[in-house]
């Protein structure tokens, strides 16, 4: 962060002569974030907020037919609302004779359990969304 | 190791069974219902016959003393593992200090009556005429040549914390797998025997037409039914000769029995049938007091019907060994 803050003054002397509205710099150190005011570059407070509140999806591992509950029950394994923890599984996967769990990767409230129960999906298909906690 | 916590009335360590003695008198013994037992040994990456517990009376418990991957087929239990509900036909991983509880059976229609646990490596008991299985006629194999005890203390010869075994993945159960109803009863196959043709026509009908009731007179040695009674057209009395499991006696009475896993391997009664070896799981759950209704077979089909178990078989087998063989799911 140290680093990027060195070099603010700098990038907002180069920024000065373009027309360039906003620079946003991610780093493995820190973000830096230069906007112009009239005709000045000035660094802008870290965007926070939206980070916190954003949706997990929990999205499928492999290609599968989602389930929503174990076949031989009738209720589902979590419902939107409900509370899970890190590694609970919130639905399965059937791969032919197989089952294997999806898991949610962190604490949260269920939000939506997006993918229908039933269809095939793919891998990267966003089943369950999470609040984290 | 695991120690059992309750008093597991009637709870025995089987493998797949003692064949091959039945000329020495022996019986078969073995899980009642072998599918379940197969399938739990390939969750867990045991041989096939490897030997596991088999439990008709619930609740059971049992503490692990050791890391142990364990694998629930069988009846769904409502499985928990110290708090933690358990999906059944599962292959978890347990450790050292959890204990691990079996309720009764749920299910409605999908209702086993035995659950099975299966653990890595196989339940480490010794060998008797070439298997694992409770004996119990003869008080031999298994654990001590009887049914388990609370304070018994088993061992799991893949147990231990060194032991990787991949967990946490499961199976759609054989019953939904491989379904067989007529009418909207639970059926199993049957081929008829050698008296069948000495019963009255009518009561031959009635056999395959009706429903017959798994009376509480039922266990691992056989199946008391209750049903229309099934009535030869002339008194049929026989020497004793050699049967095997699977075999459905009828005595004086007309109700007729199945001989089951742990049936003497001579009996004297006319046959009515044979249920078919492929159907023989099925009838290993079949909880007491449920129906149960038979399909007339032919060798043909009894042979296919055995094919089709074993391709079900070799398919998760197949899809077990490529998962097991995946690199971790990424989260």
């Amino acid at each position: 962060m140290q680093d990027i803050a060195l070099q603010a003054s700098q990038f907002a002397a180069w920024l000065v002569d373009t027309d360039i509205g906003l620079l946003e710099l991610r780093t493995p150190q820190g973000t830096l974030r230069l906007g112009r005011q009239g005709d000045d570059i000035v660094e802008l407070p870290a965007e926070v907020a939206e980070v916190k509140s954003e949706l997990v999806s929990v999205h499928a591992l492999s290609l599968g037919v989602f389930l929503h509950s174990h076949p031989l029950a009738a209720a589902p394994l979590v419902r939107a609302g409900e509370r899970v923890e890190a590694g609970q599984t919130v639905g399965l996967l059937k791969i032919g004779p197989l089952l294997l769990p999806v898991t949610a990767p962190l604490a949260g409230i269920v939000e939506v359990v997006q993918a229908d129960d039933g269809p095939a999906v793919g891998y990267g298909t966003p089943l369950v969304d999470l609040h984290p906690l | 190791m695991i120690e059992v916590l309750s008093s597991a009335a009637l709870a025995t360590v089987q493998d797949l069974g003692r064949t091959g003695s039945l000329r020495w008198g022996v019986g078969t013994s073995g899980a009642m219902d072998n599918l379940a037992l197969e399938a739990g040994n390939l969750l867990l990456g045991n041989a096939l016959d490897a030997a596991a517990i088999e439990v008709p009376v619930f609740p059971f418990k049992v503490r692990f003393s050791e890391d142990c991957a364990f694998a629930l087929t069988g009846a769904d239990c409502a499985a928990r593992l110290d708090d933690q509900p358990l999906l059944p036909w599962w292959v978890h991983q347990a450790q050292a200090g959890q204990v691990l509880t079996l309720g009764l059976p749920q299910g409605g229609a999908q209702r086993g009556s035995r659950a099975m646990l299966c653990l890595a490596g196989g339940v480490d008991v010794p060998e008797v005429l070439g298997s694992r299985s409770t004996q119990l006629r003869g008080a031999f194999g298994g654990h001590e040549g009887r049914a388990l005890r609370r304070g018994d203390v088993l061992r799991a010869a893949g147990a231990g914390a060194g032991a990787a075994c991949k967990t946490g993945f499961g199976l759609v159960p054989p019953a939904l797998a491989l379904p067989l109803q007529q009418g909207g009863v639970a059926a199993v196959r049957v081929l008829p025997a050698a008296e069948y043709m000495g019963f009255e026509p009518a009561s031959r009908e009635a056999f395959w037409a009706g429903e017959w009731k798994i009376t509480s007179q039922s266990d691992r040695y056989g199946y008391r039914l209750e049903g229309e009674a099934l009535r030869p057209i002339a008194p049929m009395e026989l020497r004793s000769h050699g049967i095997v499991p699977g075999v459905i006696q009828v005595p004086h009475s007309g109700q007729p029995i199945i001989q089951m896993r742990d049936a003497q391997p001579s009996g004297g009664y006319p046959k009515f049938g044979t249920v078919i070896e492929a159907d023989m799981w099925r009838l290993g759950q079949a909880p007491i007091g449920s129906r149960v209704r038979f399909i007339e077979a032919g060798w043909d089909e009894a042979v296919a019907a055995l094919d089709e178990v074993r391709a079900w078989l070799d398919k998760v087998a197949r899809m077990v060994e490529l998962h097991r063989g995946a690199p971790a799911a990424r989260r």
